[in-house]
């Protein structure tokens, strides 16, 4: 009996230590992050078992013909145009896939309006490949994002 | 015995509680659209965490038409006269009697184009693609006078085609400065598919540019190219200058003197061009050629035009174009040597094998395309 109690215990204490493992891998991706082009910087959040990114900062916050705080003009969605870009979720629904990946995402682009299939690739720390595709990986692009300290 | 059963319980225990400590910390605790409130403020002062970190400039700006990954579309030339000279030795500007004249009823064919990332990243990107160009003709009322070449029948029943290979490097030196390298090795003849003519007479364009890029709005470039975009191979310095006003709704593409167009974009879905592309190829016709020298068609063309191109789903483009094709050049040059390649240039004098006038139609295209992010 005692055998028995101990050796699920052990089971239940390893699955667990492994789920905290992969949470803290998956949890990598958590932060802020800068694009390549330095436009924005992107905060990455966990809410529930997804990882979603929003707009915290732009390099150029006003619309020069408004002189208003820049919506989210371009979205093809009219209902979504006066939303303003700043906390606008521009990744949204990635999951860890294992191996430093992030799938099952989109990432919106709100230059043009449009939302790609998008998988993130953690190169190091605090690189992140991420790769926006049309239908198929190899038709796309992949953008280099960095790791942001805040002061 | 006792005390190795309370540890075997603090232990089952421990693990369940383990197990579900990262659950709790799962669950949702905001998805809708209204964010709690941010001091937004605190992301004004970050530093990189890697030390070292380099931006890259993008090879892109605001609003340009979108790039294509695949391409499909027709163009076709409402009719027009042509008239070609007999083979012989003409110098530029000569005005031999034409040989055989006719009308060129329908002139139009297939443009298919492929251009595939291999590597991009903001550090480097590298394309690949392939093109087939398909121009068929259908003649009226040929004319053939005594000592006529016989191009228009050649052209009625082969028609002229073209198979390309093309590569792209856009190297990013740093957040303001480029390098921009473009490549083609096009394959032109009167051939049919799949005989193929030899590969030696595969005809080779270049073009190399630094540019700068000092804002979100405007990238430009100085440079040189190796062309056949006037139909005989060329050396010329090329200007890039690719802009968008301040309001987003006017712009230019310009790689002059290949094409300029003023842009107006009427949103990100839907852009205007109006301006200009010089089209050009060297065809071999291997009907009127042997071994030892190659009689090549130097079609080189300007394309007036206005280009609508459009968003029908998703990354699915259209576009449609409309336009004056004016004649630059049909005249025709043997290369001696099995095919080899030489330089007239502006101010070169070597002879012409002949001199061809072609009428100047209204032109359409469309073509639908799956574009890139």
């Amino acid at each position: 009996m005692l055998l028995r109690i101990t050796f699920w215990a052990a089971l239940v204490l390893t699955f667990s230590l492994h789920l905290h493992a992969q949470d803290a891998k998956a949890d990598k991706l958590v932060g802020v992050w800068e694009p390549s082009n330095g436009k924005a910087r992107v905060k990455v959040e966990k809410i529930g078992t997804k990882y979603y990114g929003k707009i915290v900062w732009l390099r150029e916050p006003i619309d020069p013909n408004t002189g208003a705080a820049k919506v989210d003009k371009n979205n093809p969605d009219e209902s979504m145009r006066t939303v303003p870009l700043k906390g606008y979720r521009m990744l949204k629904d990635f999951t860890y896939a294992g191996n430093g990946e992030w799938t099952e995402g989109t990432i919106y682009d709100p230059e043009s309006g449009s939302t790609y299939n998008c998988v993130i690739k953690l190169k190091d720390d605090n690189t992140l490949d991420i790769r926006g595709y049309v239908g198929v990986k190899a038709l796309g692009r992949t953008d280099v994002w960095k790791r942001l300290q805040i002061q | 015995m006792r005390s190795t059963l309370f540890l075997g319980r603090i232990l089952a225990v421990c693990g369940i509680l383990a197990t579900f400590i990262p659950l709790r910390a799962q669950e949702p605790d905001s998805l809708g659209t209204a964010e709690e409130e941010e001091d937004y403020s605190m992301y004004d002062d970050v530093v990189f965490a890697d030390s070292g970190t380099t931006r890259y400039c993008s090879p892109k700006i605001f609003d340009l038409s979108p790039q294509r990954f695949i391409s499909i579309g027709w163009d076709y030339q409402r009719p027009f006269n042509i008239t070609a000279s007999p083979i012989g030795t003409y110098a530029e500007g000569a005005e031999p009697a034409p040989a055989e004249s006719g009308r060129a009823g329908y002139t139009g064919g297939l443009r298919l184009g492929a251009n595939i990332p291999v590597i991009s990243r903001n550090s480097f990107v590298w394309q690949v693609g392939a093109s087939f160009w398909d121009i068929r003709y259908a003649f009226q009322n040929i004319e053939d006078e005594p000592g006529a070449a016989g191009l228009l029948d050649i052209l009625d029943e082969r028609g002229l085609r073209t198979i390309g290979l093309n590569t792209t490097i856009f190297k990013p030196l740093n957040e303001k400065n480029f390098i921009l390298i473009q490549a083609n090795a096009d394959l032109s003849g009167d051939y049919r598919l799949p005989q193929f003519q030899s590969l030696r007479y595969v005809r080779y364009s270049l073009a190399a540019l630094w540019g700068r890029r000092p804002s979100d709005r405007l990238m430009w470039g100085i440079g040189a190219a190796r062309t056949y975009r006037v139909g005989e191979m060329n050396y010329i310095p090329v200007v890039l200058y690719n802009y968008t006003a301040p309001s987003r709704k006017w712009g230019t593409e310009i790689l002059f003197p290949a094409r300029a167009h003023v842009r107006r974009n009427f949103s990100p879905r839907s852009i205007l061009l109006a301006g200009y592309e010089l089209e050009g190829q060297s065809y071999r016709l291997n009907t009127l050629s042997d071994e030892t020298r190659s009689l090549e068609i130097r079609r080189g063309e300007l394309r007036a035009r206005l280009d609508y191109q459009f968003q029908l789903v998703g990354f699915v483009w259209a576009s449609v174009q409309m336009g004056w094709r004016y004649n630059w050049s049909f005249n025709a040059d043997y290369l001696e040597d099995k095919g080899q390649e030489f330089f007239r240039g502006f101010f070169g004098d070597q002879p012409f094998a002949m001199l061809n006038e072609l009428g100047n139609p209204i032109y359409l295209q469309a073509g639908i395309h799956l574009v890139s992010p």
